[in-house]
């Protein structure tokens, strides 16, 4: 469970007179429940990264506090990381280590035995179909091929609370469809809390269970695809999604800063 | 957190042997190019010992002087007669021996008592023939001394009288000292060897981490920043320190390869000289490691940050020829600046001087000093590097 309480974080871009500040997350609250698959949707800027980092602990929020399973990251980084799985923006992998080898570096800084990560690779190399990629440098590797391998660095420990920004990136319809049915098992059967930020409706209307809007750092909706296409009155899921957040934005920009 | 370390320390070191080309450049330029001059500078001194073992003297005109040829064949030279454009040959560098020109009126001159005036010709651009002519010089010293004690002698003048004051030369340096004057180049090889060793894989390990947008994924992992500059910055002192040892090592056969044999028994380089070049120069791969991780962490490419750092490694380069320029000697100063310190220390090894516990705790604590601050600086700036 992973549980936001007034997150802020404003940033200040550029210097001297073209100097102005930011606010990415401007007083977030959300929680993303155990047993259940949380959509994060927002248009370009809408703070989606932003919010992801501070949950990683990447990033110091200005206010508010992120606990992941009752932990809170600001002062027990380190647990709170032991708990969770990040498919980040950059997912940047080493050319001259074989995807194995990617693999198990992250498993062993998570403390891992050597048996227990070669045992959870081949478990993860069946669930994204990757086995025959395991022993080869990951140079040369296509979009699909390092998004697996990724994905598989970011679950060796088998972490109770999984965020993935924008998984499916490069990946083939078979690829994509495995990842789903793989995602919806760790729902289902280790009641595992996943978030997902995406930009495809079809991905959010498929897989999750409940979707966060997000627009100027403000969460605008919250609820099951139903209940938000209810909400607006629209049936196409996309049609709902743009009203949310244009409504979102025009809200945001009338408010004073 | 000593785990973590030692995680990131195997996974840097994997990754940067794995990298073969950059590996063989780096042994190609820094531990080649230390044995090769070392032996092209024997050939040198070789060539010159053997023109002034060969008693030879290149002469234009010897048929107007029996009396210089007279006394140059009881000094046992071989006299040769010149080339006929023997000055183009001199200044184009193609011959290799100064050579004397004698007028054709030098006997009846020096019978009439008169100085006869002869010329040396030699090049200060050509080196073995302005080597070779202060030996001539010499020879015609003793051929003029000797023509005054006897004209002296002739007068019934004690030679002595003329002699008022008598100079014996005696050369302090010891055999140890004179082979390093040609053996400075060694630590500086050497430390070349360390900072290139170290430039590859503390870029890699920072600014490429960065430009392949590996490091923001790193850091999502449970473990404290600090683990992991400690990590990556051992694999590259590592790296650093291999390249030392192999170019330490390289200069071994190195030795048996020297041509000339005066410099081959002057050149003292053997597996205790070594051993001592290794524990000098670890400290120094230590900071040099941590200082170039720290400016390669604020750039975002490897590209940018092989710029930045190219400031430190001409500085690092040119440190060693301020102990070759200054004619002041070695100054206390020395030992306060990394690099300096120990090309200074590493000098007095090859020329067997002692050195005193306090210049070693120097040079250590400097080097200790520098890297704690800039793998701190490195350890606070992660964080922050990744997400920019």
């Amino acid at each position: 469970m992973i549980d936001l309480r007034g997150i802020a974080r404003r940033f200040v871009q550029g210097r001297g007179a073209s100097r102005r500040a930011v606010q990415a997350v401007d007083g977030l609250d959300w929680r993303a429940e155990d047993g259940c698959i949380s959509g994060l949707l927002g248009p370009n800027g809408a703070g989606k990264t932003t919010l992801l980092r501070i949950v990683a602990g990447l990033l110091v929020p200005d206010a508010g506090q992120v606990r992941v399973d009752g932990i809170d990251v600001a002062t027990r980084r380190s647990e709170a990381l032991a708990r969770i799985g990040v498919l980040s923006d950059a997912r940047g992998l080493y050319p001259r280590l074989t995807a194995r080898e990617n693999i198990a570096y992250y498993g062993r800084l998570h403390g891992m035995t050597a048996q227990a990560v070669r045992e959870r690779t081949e478990l993860l190399a069946q669930m994204l179909q990757m086995a025959p990629l395991l022993d080869r440098r990951t140079e040369g590797f296509s979009q699909g091929e390092r998004m697996k391998t990724a994905l598989a660095r970011a679950l060796v420990h088998d972490p109770h609370n999984i965020i993935l920004d924008e998984p499916t990136n490069g990946l083939d319809v078979q690829a994509t469809r495995a990842l789903r049915d793989g995602l919806r098992r760790l729902r289902d059967e280790q009641g595992k809390c996943i978030v997902f930020s995406t930009h495809l409706m079809q991905e959010v209307e498929r897989l999750c269970d409940r979707v966060l809007v997000m627009a100027r750092g403000r969460a605008v909706a919250e609820g099951t695809v139903a209940s938000l296409c209810e909400q607006t009155g629209e049936d196409d899921f996309e049609r709902c999604f743009v009203t949310l957040a244009f409504a979102g934005e025009e809200a945001a920009t009338r408010m004073p800063t | 957190m000593i785990a973590a370390c030692w995680t990131v320390l195997r996974k840097e070191l994997l990754d940067a042997l794995r990298d073969r080309r950059t590996l063989l450049t780096i042994l190609l330029s820094s531990v080649a190019v230390g044995p090769l001059v070392l032996v092209l500078l024997s050939t040198l001194v070789a060539d010159l010992e053997e023109r002034a073992e060969a008693r030879e003297i290149v002469v234009v005109g010897i048929e107007h002087a029996p009396t210089l040829r007279n006394y140059v064949e009881r000094q046992t030279f071989r006299i040769r007669q010149a080339p006929a454009d023997y000055e183009r040959l001199l200044r184009d560098n193609r011959l290799g021996d100064p050579v004397l020109v004698v007028g054709e009126d030098f006997e009846a001159v020096l019978a009439s008592g008169e100085p006869p005036r002869v010329e040396l010709l030699s090049s200060s651009a050509n080196n073995r023939a302005s080597a070779g002519a202060a030996r001539v010089a010499r020879l015609l010293q003793g051929f003029s001394q000797e023509q005054a004690m006897l004209r002296l002698a002739w007068r019934g003048v004690a030679p002595s009288s003329l002699q008022a004051l008598e100079v014996d030369d005696r050369d302090l340096a010891s055999a140890a000292a004179r082979a390093a004057q040609w053996a400075t180049l060694v630590p500086f090889f050497v430390l070349v060897a360390v900072l290139y060793g170290a430039l590859h894989s503390a870029l890699d390990s920072t600014a490429g981490e960065r430009e392949r947008g590996s490091l923001e994924p790193l850091l999502m992992n449970p473990v404290p920043p600090l683990a992991l500059v400690l990590g990556k910055w051992a694999a590259v002192a590592a790296v650093a320190m291999l390249i030392a040892l192999l170019s330490c090592v390289s200069f071994l056969p190195g030795q048996w390869l020297l041509r000339s044999e005066t410099l081959a028994a002057m050149f003292r380089f053997g597996i205790r000289e070594a051993a001592l070049f290794m524990a000098l120069l670890a400290p120094l791969a230590g900071a040099l490691s941590a200082l170039l991780m720290a400016i390669a962490i604020r750039c975002r490419s490897v590209k940018e940050a092989q710029a930045n750092a190219g400031a430190l490694v001409l500085l690092v380069s040119l440190l060693p020829m301020l102990t070759l320029f200054n004619q002041g000697g070695e100054a206390p100063w020395h030992l306060g600046v990394p690099a300096l310190a120990q090309i200074t220390l590493m000098g007095r090894v090859l020329k067997g001087e002692p050195m005193a516990w306090w210049e070693l705790a120097l040079s250590l604590g400097v080097c200790v000093v520098a890297m704690a601050l800039c793998l701190a600086l490195v350890a606070r700036t992660l964080r922050r590097a990744a997400l920019q």
